[in-house]
């Protein structure tokens, strides 16, 4: 459905997006991984006409976004990091603008309808753009791209901004439009791309450092073994104590808590308490540590360097 | 192409800056109306209009600074550029919305020439004239702002980029007036608007000086088109 050959992007001197490939087959939901700055948004808008490459190609239902970019772009629903809506326009009128402005063929009232029921806007079809919450824009501007019934839909940072609820919802909507389009969407939390998605891209600094599946990529990066610990008393005699563990590889103190890192496999857990009981070492809490983002992205970034 | 036309005559409407333009330019025409012709004893519109001419200077500036800056700052412009539409429908579309705010604006300065009828001799071809002449003229401007808000984010620099630059294309033969050289002076009376409004202004047809304003708006409504097609690249 989607494919990227080479695809870069240079913004002056900086290249923001490095030479990536990748294809996208139909009803796969992909999530785009990266941090701030990687160049999810710049791959996006490349995808969908919005900005041209300065290398590569992509092509979108089998139509070049350059050379056949009216068609290509008749194909994918397009949400961009901030929602484009006109703040003096209702729901409704901005809705009928953009089946206007999309041109699309299907029973308008009826689309439209069937839309809002689907995002869940039917209440606030009257209302004015800016007077919607955030949550609720976030949603007319996921009915914007679904005008049309595109193929593809982009979504770039979808739940950014919302709160809890707001983003549980949005995700299931997402899973939801995922059993008859082709997804992509783009984000820096990884809880979500295990929520939504079934395939990750893991995208630093403009290149491709991992692509799989959800699973297969989270059992790479789940492999990690640190713990995280409270401790008091003196700080020296706690290290030294806990570097003695049978297993321990390292034992550092960032702020509060002593960062443990253990051998892979191997549960330190009911070491870690006997010794810190030996020393008379009140251990305060203990916990194993989440993978970080930047330490995931660190780690992904060092595998693509050997590989 | 009319779905923007569409939304962009409602838009001016719902915020504001038609109702105050309309409100503006009738209040003008009104006050010059009065002055020029009602107080002496004039049938004749030739001041009325020339004076409107310089007012939509800075009048139309204030209405199409926002054409293009809001899009870009509110990122509607995503919305439209990655749809299945060519910018030149998008700018066409603008730029009709905008000449028919000024139509609208235009109509109530119809009631003098109504009244004159009324109460003198009106001259229907200097009237005409007229009318068509500040048509083309504001198409012209129009063409012109639309371009120069297509250059900036701010709408304040984009009016004042349209002022300047409109400002300059009409007095440029004042300008060149004082210079003895053949050609400055000739080019400069070649591009100057007022030199151009002059015949219509009269009552005579002139051709030449139809497609000089079709031309210039022509040439800025492609020019603004450039520009936002650029943008794909930078």
């Amino acid at each position: 459905m989607i494919q990227i050959k080479n695809l870069s992007k240079r913004y002056g001197s900086k290249e923001a997006v490095r030479g990536i490939s990748f294809c996208v087959s139909k009803g796969e939901i992909v999530g785009f991984l990266g941090p701030n700055g990687a160049g999810k948004s710049t791959t996006m808008n490349m995808l969908t006409g919005y900005l041209s490459a300065t290398g590569g190609s992509a092509s979108i239902a089998g139509f070049d976004v350059l050379d056949d970019a009216y068609e290509a772009r008749r194909h994918v629903g397009y949400l961009p990091e901030q929602p484009p809506l006109y703040f003096d326009m209702t729901v409704n009128e901005y809705l009928n603008f953009v089946y206007e402005l999309r041109r699309a063929t299907q029973k308008k009232e009826e689309h439209i309808s069937d839309i809002c029921a689907r995002v869940g806007l039917s209440d606030v079809r009257a209302r004015l753009i800016k007077n919607l919450s955030k949550g609720y824009r976030q949603r007319v501007g996921i009915a914007q791209a679904l005008i049309g019934d595109p193929d593809v839909l982009i979504l770039d940072e979808p739940t950014v901004g919302l709160d809890p609820n707001q983003i549980v919802e949005i995700r299931n909507l997402i899973k939801s439009l995922g059993e008859d389009h082709t997804v992509i969407l783009s984000t820096h939390i990884i809880p979500e791309v295990v929520a939504v998605c079934t395939r990750i891209v893991v995208i630093n600094e403009g290149k491709i450092v991992a692509d799989g599946k959800t699973e297969e990529i989270m059992q790479d990066l789940g492999g990690e073994n640190r713990y995280e610990a409270e401790i008091d008393g003196d700080e020296d005699v706690a290290i030294a104590c806990l570097a003695g563990i049978a297993g321990v590889l390292d034992v550092s103190k960032p702020g509060k808590k002593y960062i443990i890192t253990a051998k892979e496999g191997l549960d330190i857990r009911k070491d870690v308490f006997l010794a810190a009981a030996e020393q008379n070492l009140p251990l305060l809490s203990f916990a194993k540590a989440e993978s970080s983002l930047e330490s995931i992205f660190a780690r992904l970034t060092n595998k693509g360097g050997e590989n | 192409m009319k779905a923007i036309f569409r939304r962009e005559l409602r838009a001016y409407f719902t915020g504001g800056y038609g109702w105050v333009f309309c409100g503006a330019f009738s209040l003008l025409a009104g006050l010059l109306y009065f002055a020029l012709s009602i107080s002496q004893y004039q049938s004749d519109f030739r001041h009325v209009f020339s004076n409107m001419l310089v007012a939509m200077i800075f009048l139309i500036p204030l209405v199409t600074m926002r054409i293009w800056s809001e899009e870009k700052k509110q990122k509607t412009d995503q919305l439209l550029l990655t749809a299945p539409i060519n910018v030149g429908e998008i700018v066409l579309g603008k730029f009709f919305a905008a000449l028919m705010l000024f139509l609208i604006a235009l109509c109530v300065t119809l009631i003098y020439p109504i009244l004159t009828h009324a109460f003198g001799t009106l001259d229907v071809g200097v009237t005409v004239g007229n009318y068509i002449a500040i048509i083309l003229a504001a198409a012209a401007y129009i063409a012109v702002s639309q371009f120069m808000s297509s250059l900036s984010e701010s709408q304040i620099i984009s009016a004042l980029l349209s002022m300047l630059t409109l400002s300059a294309f009409y007095f440029l033969d004042l300008i060149f007036q004082a210079t003895t050289s053949e050609v400055l002076s000739g080019i400069s009376r070649f591009l100057s608007i007022i030199t151009r409004y002059r015949d219509f202004s009269g009552g005579v047809f002139s051709l030449s000086d139809a497609i000089y304003f079709v031309s210039l708006t022509v040439l800025f409504l492609f020019f603004t088109t450039r520009v936002i097609e650029k943008r794909r690249w930078s």
